[in-house]
């Protein structure tokens, strides 16, 4: 019956209707079953659509995470006038905005101007920070800082720069959606829109002379990670962000000579946090313990699909790979699986095994822990099964427990929870990373919201070290400060590492062509990361 | 005709105080739960958005100011003047505007395969009825009712792989494609009834059975009567019998059930809208409830209790027309 009717209803060709015209490159990062209209790149992310902030506005600078290089955009170059205190940008010459309008200095100081007085659109809390932001006049604009804050850079550098001509004229710029966006990036005009997919088009008035060669971008809508990986698989996408299982089987070996991906470690190291508000935790021993008992081969291959593998013993992911302290990670071997040392351990802190309650700690109580992970998170889920079969294995009564996302989120940053797994901070420099890990500036009390240092784990010593790092642009200093705190990380241990995260980047090769991969790293390929996708969107040609 | 005025009256007394709880009930759920909408959206980021924002975004989302009574008050004055809020999820949406964008969708999916499924069903079940034991009584029942008794999300992917993925003879998502741009022409039309078709199908195979029982039973039941056996005694034809005594009496309990379905069709159709990708309610719903967009959520609960509700009072207005004693 099935083709008669379809050749009743003229469906003969389904696939060659649904395929993009030649040049339009489909993209797939989010993940929506309808879309909306919303281009304000001031607004959260993940309520704008992803295009608001990787190719229709641009940041004065991006940070290559690949090459750990700043890449000048609509700044020139930057330069510290007073290190940590005063930051001054060359503003670019010879901008548009994509309806014609020249770009300038005075785009850019609205837009600080905006974020400070619409506190709600200052994302990057920059004027937490900062204290005043002035034009010279040279082309230059120069950022005062109220303290030597060098780690502040990024947070400047990253804003996307809105156009003065239209936002002065929005009335409430944090619930206007900007329907019809002005931007500098390389698309920048609307095609089409409608619930199901909608088309961007190539800013007429780039500034990149000849880019970019791709005519236009396509987004269809997926409404979960299935949908988006069939049409990956049918080659219907040319560009994907979404996690793929089993990627060689299902994606690459449909299409060797085009399917192809690249996972590189660099986005922030998940980890098992332990509450060390909770009797127990509080012991550095106890959790070393716990990472003695973690198999983490095991882990990345059931729980990650072997797409990662265990992480560094200082924690560091490897986005920070130039940061790491290669003899204290040689050195340190608190992340092997030794189930025995794990015993001794936890004997050493105190603890009895007996045969009628396990575990008991020294106060005479029962040792009893609970792993909490969002339910639905599957390779999360699949990652704490494994650590469970461990820690039972040493005879630890440990339980896994799943939760809706929302009151799991609010389990782990209001400290209610025993071990959690979750992600860690990330940024240009280890600074935010560690800073979520050990300062006692981020710790709250139990019940207190905190939105990172869920372990509840501070340090004066990294406090004082952090402080330092703030202060200093030198490479050597930076450098010294920050083997010193992952020499606090690895002695304390105040939270336990697994895996660094993979960047999830997918593409299909058989229309354009220039995508980043392992052997050509000019960027990231994932476009889970804007505005680093600028990068990649300005390089890709159609064949 | 005053008889069924008067007891339709009667009837929407009845179904303002049950709109009045469902309302209340819509405002007070969705609050019970642990953790708030702010800190959701929050979390999304990964921790990439300091604690301060979370402030913010708490602020203008009108959460944490007034007493849950002073909210209450809130919800149900701009609740009167047709305001529902601002989505969470779709932010800076209004959520009117979100609801309406899946909801023509929504009614032609769940709409068209109910309105069929109803159909067909007691069509089948009322004539499987009246050739008691003959071939369609022996074999239709149990097979739709195998058929129905699959979990309908894997005979929805089973169907969606054979026929959309691998066959490729029915589109593999969407309500109409890519490339074709909404509007009152043919080729829009026959894309819409050709993404329209497998979802629909596996929707009404997964009910077909139940409406089919629900029918054959009752119609039995009716045709055991004697108002049957005197309407054949005095001659009428079979045609008639079959209509207008026996069908006529028998489908009035499986109207109520279509009552309810029909309302509950706004809900969406969850499962079919996410394999099929189709853009309709169910899957709005089901990112309200992870998102905790409560704004969505109670503009969709109260879309779907005001449709249930209607169609429940639509149903009973039919049921006392069609038999004078529910009166």
């Amino acid at each position: 019956m099935g083709p008669v009717l379809a050749a009743l209803l003229g469906t003969g060709c389904v696939e060659s209707s649904e395929l993009a015209p030649p040049g339009t490159l489909v993209v797939s990062q989010e993940q929506a079953a309808s879309w909306t209209r919303n281009f304000n790149p001031l607004l959260p992310s993940g309520t704008a659509r992803w295009a608001a902030s990787a190719c229709i506005y641009e940041p004065l600078l991006i940070f290559n995470t690949v090459t750990q290089e700043w890449v000048p955009r609509l700044a020139e170059r930057f330069e510290w006038v007073e290190e940590g205190v005063r930051l001054a940008f060359k503003i670019r010459e010879g901008v548009r905005w994509s309806d014609g309008t020249p770009f300038g200095v005075e785009d850019v100081l609205f837009t600080f101007s905006l974020i400070r007085d619409v506190n709600m659109l200052d994302g990057g809390n920059i004027w937490s920070f900062i204290e005043s932001i002035e034009q010279r006049d040279d082309g230059w604009i120069e950022v005062k800082f109220q303290r030597p804050y060098v780690p502040g850079l990024a947070q400047v550098a990253h804003q996307l720069i809105v156009p003065k001509h239209v936002f002065e004229q929005v009335e409430s710029p944090e619930t206007f959606s900007n329907p019809n966006p002005v931007g500098t990036g390389p698309f920048t005009e609307i095609l089409k829109f409608n619930q199901q997919v909608w088309d961007l088009g190539r800013n007429p008035y780039y500034w990149q002379a000849g880019k970019p060669a791709v005519e236009a971008l396509r987004f269809p809508a997926f409404p979960d990670n299935d949908q988006a990986n069939i049409a990956l698989i049918r080659g219907e996408v040319d560009w994907a962000g979404n996690f793929v299982p089993a990627i060689d089987r299902i994606y690459v070996d449909r299409n060797p000579e085009h399917h192809h991906y690249w996972f590189p470690l660099i986005s922030s190291t998940i980890f098992l946090y332990a509450n060390t508000e909770r009797e127990g935790l509080e012991q550095t021993l106890v959790r070393k313990a716990l990472s003695h008992a973690i198999e983490r081969a095991r882990v990345t291959r059931v729980g990650m699909y072997d797409y990662t593998q265990a992480a560094s013993p200082t924690g560091l992911s490897f986005g920070h790979k130039k940061w790491i302290h290669t003899e204290l990670e040689d050195s340190s071997d608190w992340m092997t699986y030794r189930p025995e040392h794990a015993v001794e351990l936890l004997e050493q802190a105190g603890l009895v095994q007996t045969e009628a309650d396990g575990w008991v700690l020294p106060s005479g109580k029962a040792f009893e822990l609970e792993i909490t992970v969002p339910a639905g998170w599957s390779d999360w889920v699949r990652s704490s099964q494994v650590m469970v079969q461990g820690f039972r294995d040493i005879g630890l009564d440990v339980r896994l427990v799943t939760r809706d996302f929302g009151a799991w989120l609010h389990a782990v940053q209001h400290g209610e929870f025993d071990l959690a797994m979750g992600w860690s901070q990330s940024g240009v420099t280890p600074y935010e990373f560690f800073k979520g890990l050990m300062s006692t500036e981020s710790v709250q009390p139990i019940g207190e919201m905190s939105g990172s240092n869920w372990h509840r784990f501070g340090s004066s010593d990294a406090d004082a070290l952090l402080t330092q790092f703030e202060a200093t642009s030198d490479p050597e200093d930076q450098a010294a400060i920050m083997d010193e705190l992952q020499g606090l990380f690895v002695q304390h241990a105040p939270a336990i590492p697994l895996f660094p995260g993979p960047a999830w980047g997918a593409f299909n090769s058989e229309r354009f062509t220039g995508f980043p991969s392992e052997d050509n790293p000019y960027a990231v390929l994932s476009p889970n990361r804007p505005p680093e996708s600028l990068l990649v969107l300005t390089e890709l040609e159609p064949r | 005709m005053i008889g069924v005025l008067r007891y339709a009256f009667r009837r929407l007394g009845f179904y303002a105080i049950a709109a009045w709880g469902a309302i209340t009930l819509n405002f007070f759920l969705p609050r019970m739960m642990p953790g708030d909408p702010a800190s959701t959206l929050f979390g999304r980021f990964e921790g990439r958005m300091e604690p301060e924002a979370l402030e913010r975004l708490q602020d203008l989302l009108g959460y944490g100011d007034g007493s849950i009574f002073t909210q209450y008050v809130v919800y149900l004055k701009s609740l009167f003047q047709g305001e529902l809020g601002t989505s969470i999820a779709y932010f800076p949406e209004p959520v009117f505007n979100v609801i309406r964008s899946g909801m023509a969708w929504t009614l032609l999916l769940a709409g068209t395969a109910v309105v069929i499924a109803f159909l067909l069903g007691s069509l089948l079940g009322a004539l499987a009825a009246w050739n008691r034991g003959g071939k369609l009584d022996n074999w239709a029942p149990a097979s739709f009712a195998l058929l129905g008794a699959f979990p309908y999300f894997w005979m929805a992917m089973l169907a969606s792989y054979v026929f959309a993925f691998q066959l490729e003879w029915f589109p593999i998502r969407h309500a109409y494609g890519a490339n074709v741009e909404p509007g009152w022409t043919w080729s829009f039309f026959e894309s819409v009834i050709t993404h329209l078709f497998l979802p629909a199908l596996t929707m009404v195979i997964a009910s077909l059975a139940g409406w089919m029982l629900m029918m054959r039973s009752t119609m039995i039941q009716v045709l055991g009567e004697k108002s049957i056996r005197y309407a054949r005694a005095r001659g009428i034809s079979e045609r008639r019998v079959f209509l207008q005594y026996a069908v006529r009496n028998a489908i009035l309990p499986s109207l109520t059930s279509f009552g309810m379905a029909l309302g509950f069709v706004v809900s969406g159709a969850l499962l079919t809208e996410i394999i099929f990708s189709y853009p309709g309610e169910g899957y709005l719903l089901i990112q309200a409830v992870q998102t905790q967009d409560y704004p969505l959520l109670q503009g969709l609960f109260l879309a779907i209790t005001l449709s249930v509700l209607a169609a429940n009072f639509f149903v009973d207005i039919l049921t006392a027309v069609f038999d004078p004693r529910t009166r």
